[in-house]
């Protein structure tokens, strides 16, 4: 009987011996970050024949603007205080905005097939740049401790709430809205923004997905 | 023993009896199953008695038609007598409350090896099954809070569960399920949600350092939750509980007993809303949170046991578990566990056993990412485990326990370069004797040696523990060595904490350790039982992160050591009416080096309290129970500013009661009815501090249990 037992108890620990060791298993419900999939930034999707595209950026850095040229397809990067590009339409810094003399209405349409015609939009519903002094966030280093330093700047208040960002909480709540922004251009164009995301595959805020449809007719 | 004798004298007995006639019934415990053994004898007629079978039957023929008293016993529970009239014709059913001392239970922490509690040298407190009903927790979090006072959950950053237990953190006190460690932590806490009480037959708890046993961690105590084996031939059990903020917990379990097989799967789900502190306080400032994240959860688990010959036995088990958190409307934090492993005992003797175990336990996080429907893991941490156990009795009382454990540790973390990896190998051999001299005298003595393979370190862990009895009290004496071996996060992290600033790892770090001294001294006397112990620790080399500035940034290293010294007594007593109640005190006092700040929020006096009546009918059960915690205020220092550790200000937590009425009640056979108010007396803190009860006034929940095999049993 001991023999039986000592045969059953040695078959049972190699079997467990030989269980391969791993760094786990199922890894394939999940999805792969981008970063592992590889990374593009700038217009990463342009349709002529739509007019419509995709915009990735890189906004985590709190001291640079990237500024956008519909026309051109081009994102240009500056640090905050230096000089704007040539030719630009709107720039975004972390989730704030400014435009390059434009105006911006916020539409209820949530796909660019809902839009409405241009011509709803009263005269007095369009919304240009403010100059601010403390919308521009440059340095965080001292959050923690209460102590945020700003940069004066324009910044446009309506397409900004593309992101509503709740700092009464902690953590804040981050809510998109959703919604599509007309930007009635200083060239007489119109364009169609809507912020599909803020975050990168690993959850890192900051990098902004933006739709976009140019020009709208 | 004795009465097992006697009782079957008694069949025997009955057998030559000119029979005038029969009663039987059935002996089960409070939820209706059978007490498999348990005894029945009748008062007035020593000889006679009968041993309830494996669905907890009995049959007694008495002799003539007179009035008898039919008593029912079993080991660790309450004896319960009836008396029948001389026309009793039905069946007569006992059910059998557990004893409120369990010095009867056997446990295994303590000592790794099967004692009754009344033997461990080592204080032990044991959490039975009944009191996890009477509780109606969840997770373990909610029933160690109202059942072991000094043990408190609150929040840590971004809501994240955080540990005190008598002056010890998350990752100084081990968790265990069946022996078995959890993979996974997060900000130094092992996800206790993990931990729930489904099927759990009984939890145990040795605090102080157990390290000589268990090593890593266990430097304020362990905490090893038991799972029950199935009982019965076979059962099905169906749960649902409501409660505020829309809570719900939903469960249900098929278990079987036949022949060489014993199984049980349980499968659990729970959620629950997000709760809106501002509810709960006039004011304006709500507190360090507004709002609690709403979550859910699905846990479920199988366990097989395979008796393969007399003496052999394997143990197979599974699991999984899922939880997710709506940290925001863009972001889901999603938890989720594998689990499985393999074990064999063999009672190769009657003297020597032994047990090889593998187990595998993997933790992962992920984000998942609303925008793009897209679930993102971040973070996991696989561990293979393989151990081995020898027991050898000397003399049929000394026990000489040796042991060896390896285990394998990965973990990848977004905390990591690159979301890299980092893999560790520990080893570790240990052994332990257990003399037993006199019956009135144990001595115990162990040592374990650890090595670590990330940092090369090797840690050595003693312990020394005596006992002696004399007449109904039972003191205990011992000194521990524990240990904590800095992790892989504390070693590699290199981690840009918010896009604000890094937190760096450090590869030098040296071990934490403790040397643990305990005294106490337990009385029993009838129905009650009294506690009081007396504790000592000093811990060095604690690991901690401290803002450098020519880093700008923090950096784990290792800070002055704290002494922890306090002291709990523990009464209860319970009564033949039904009537049970249960105090218990909690002193805890922590010392620092003079100038050095104190910044964990230990709370110096805590208290639980219950009081509790159970009846059994014999087609109704009622138990009522009101249970309370109370916890005092404490001040403590806190960093002015979070980069710069130059000064601290005082910050004082304000102390709270809180109390909770619960009624079960069993309507027919397997069916039992919940009722509970929690928060009974209405408790609404000012500000919600991160260790303010997340409470926002009085709650009722309601609870069903429907044990479905008892349904077709005949009663």
């Amino acid at each position: 009987m001991n023999c039986k037992q000592a045969g059953l108890f040695l078959s049972g620990a190699t079997l467990l011996l030989s269980l391969p060791a791993c760094n786990g298993i199922f890894e394939d419900i999940y999805d792969m970050p981008t970063s592992e999939t590889g990374n593009e930034y700038g217009f990463i999707v342009v349709d002529e024949k739509t007019r419509r595209g995709r915009i990735y950026i890189d906004a985590t850095d709190y001291t640079e603007w990237h500024y956008i040229d519909l026309q051109g397809k081009r994102v240009t990067t500056t640090p905050v205080g230096d000089a704007a590009p040539e030719t630009w339409d709107f720039a975004i810094h972390r989730y704030d905005t400014k435009t390059n003399g434009a105006e911006v209405w916020e539409s209820s349409a949530s796909v660019f097939d809902d839009l409405p015609a241009l011509g709803i939009v009263s005269e007095e519903q369009w919304i240009a740049d403010e100059w601010t002094t403390d919308r521009i966030t440059v340095d965080m280093s001292q959050m923690m401790d209460g102590v945020i330093l700003y940069a004066e700047d324009y910044w446009n208040p309506c397409l900004s709430r593309w992101l509503d960002v709740n700092t009464s909480t902690m953590p804040p709540v981050y809510t998109l809205s959703g919604k599509i922004y007309l930007l009635r251009l200083n060239n007489g164009t119109y364009a169609a923004l809507r912020l599909t995301n803020f975050m990168n595959d690993a959850a890192i805020k900051g990098y902004m997905t933006i739709d976009y449809l140019y020009p709208v007719e | 023993m004795k009465q097992l004798v006697l009782s079957l004298f008694g069949l025997l007995f009955t057998l030559q009896t000119q029979a005038q006639y029969k009663i039987s019934g059935t002996v089960s415990d409070a939820a209706g199953r059978p007490l498999v053994g348990a005894t029945v004898t009748v008062k007035e007629l020593p000889t006679l008695g009968a041993v309830a079978d494996t669905e907890g039957r009995y049959k007694i023929e008495l002799p003539d038609k007179n009035t008898y008293t039919l008593c029912a016993s079993f080991v660790g529970y309450e004896s319960v007598s009836e008396k029948i009239a001389a026309d009793q014709s039905g069946p007569l059913n006992f059910r059998l409350a557990e004893r409120s001392t369990m010095l009867d239970q056997v446990v295994v922490t303590a000592t790794r090896t099967p004692k009754l509690l009344k033997d461990v040298p080592i204080v032990t407190r044991v959490i039975s099954e009944a009191d996890i009903k009477q509780v109606d927790a969840t997770h373990v979090g909610d029933l160690l809070q109202s059942e072991l006072p000094g043990i408190e959950f609150s929040y840590s950053m971004n809501q994240q569960v955080s540990l005190n237990m008598s002056g010890f953190g998350g990752n100084s006190v081990l968790f265990l399920v069946d022996g078995e460690r959890l993979a996974g932590e997060t900000l130094d806490n092992v996800d206790y949600s993990r931990l729930n009480m489904d099927n759990v037959g009984r939890i145990e708890i040795v605090k102080g350092a157990v390290s000589s046993l268990y090593g890593s961690n266990a430097i304020g105590g362990v905490v090893n939750i038991i799972s029950r084996e199935s009982r019965e031939p076979w059962s099905i059990n169906l749960n649902g509980r409501y409660g505020a903020h829309n809570e719900q917990r939903y469960g249900g379990s098929v278990g079987f007993n036949q022949g060489r097989f014993n199984s049980m799967t349980n499968v659990q789900y729970t959620s629950i809303d997000a709760i809106d502190l501002s509810k709960g306080t006039d004011n304006a400032e709500v507190g360090d949170y507004s709002t609690i994240y709403g979550n859910s959860s699905f846990n479920v688990k199988e366990r097989l046991i395979v008796t393969a010959a007399e003496g052999l036995r394997f143990t197979a088990r599974a699991g999984y578990f899922f939880r997710e958190r709506d940290a925001s409307e863009s972001i889901r934090d999603r938890y989720r566990s594998f689990s499985g492993g393999l074990k064999g005992n063999w009672a190769i003797t009657q003297s020597d056993d032994l047990e090889l175990s593998y187990a595998f336990d993997q933790y992962d996080k992920s984000d998942y990412l609303v925008p793009t429907s897209r679930d993102v893991r971040d973070y996991s941490n696989v561990q293979h485990t393989l151990r081995t156990l020898y027991n050898h009795t000397f003399s049929g009382k000394h026990i000489l326990t040796v042991g060896g454990d390896y285990l394998r540790d990965y973990l990848m973390s977004y905390q990591f370069t690159d979301n890299g990896s980092h893999t560790q190998h520990t080893a570790d051999a240990f052994a332990q004797f257990d003399w037993n001299p006199h019956r009135r005298f144990n001595l115990i003595a162990g040592l374990r040696f650890d090595h670590f393979s990330a940092a090369n370190l090797s840690h050595l862990s003693p312990k020394l523990g005596v006992m002696y009895k004399v007449a109904n009290c039972s003191l205990r004496a011992s000194y521990a060595g524990g240990f904590r071996a800095p992790t892989l996060k504390e070693m590699y992290m290199d981690f840009y904490m918010g896009n604000i600033f890094m937190i760096y790892g450090n590869p030098e770090l040296k071990a934490e350790s403790s040397h643990n001294f305990s005294l106490s001294a337990e009385y029993l006397k009838g129905q009650h039982n009294f506690t009081v112990t007396g504790f000592y620790n000093l811990v060095d080399n604690r690991i901690t992160t401290v803002w450098i500035q020519e880093l700008e940034g923090q950096i784990y290293t290792t800070m002055s050591p704290l002494q922890v010294a306090g002291a709990e007594a523990n009464a209860s007593g319970r009564y033949a009416c039904g009537i049970s109640w249960r105090v218990s005190y909690a002193y805890t006092r922590e010392m620092i080096k003079r100038g050095q700040p104190l910044l964990s929020s230990t709370r110096p006096h805590a208290a639980t309290a219950r009081l509790a009546y159970n009846k059994q009918w014999k087609n109704y059960g009622l138990n009522v129970s009101l249970s309370g915690r109370w916890l005092s205020r404490v001040t403590c220092d806190v960093y002015t500013e979070v980069t710069s550790y130059e000064e601290t200000v005082r910050q004082t937590y304000p102390g709270y009661t809180i109390w909770k009425l619960s009624l079960t009640q069993h309507l027919w056979r397997g069916m039992d009815l919940t009722l509970a108010v929690d928060n009974l007396f209405n408790y609404r803190p000012d500000y919600y501090y991160s260790n303010s009860p997340t409470t926002i006034g009085t709650t009722c929940s309601v609870g069903l249990s429907l044990n479905i095999e008892q349904f077709f049993k005949n009663k």
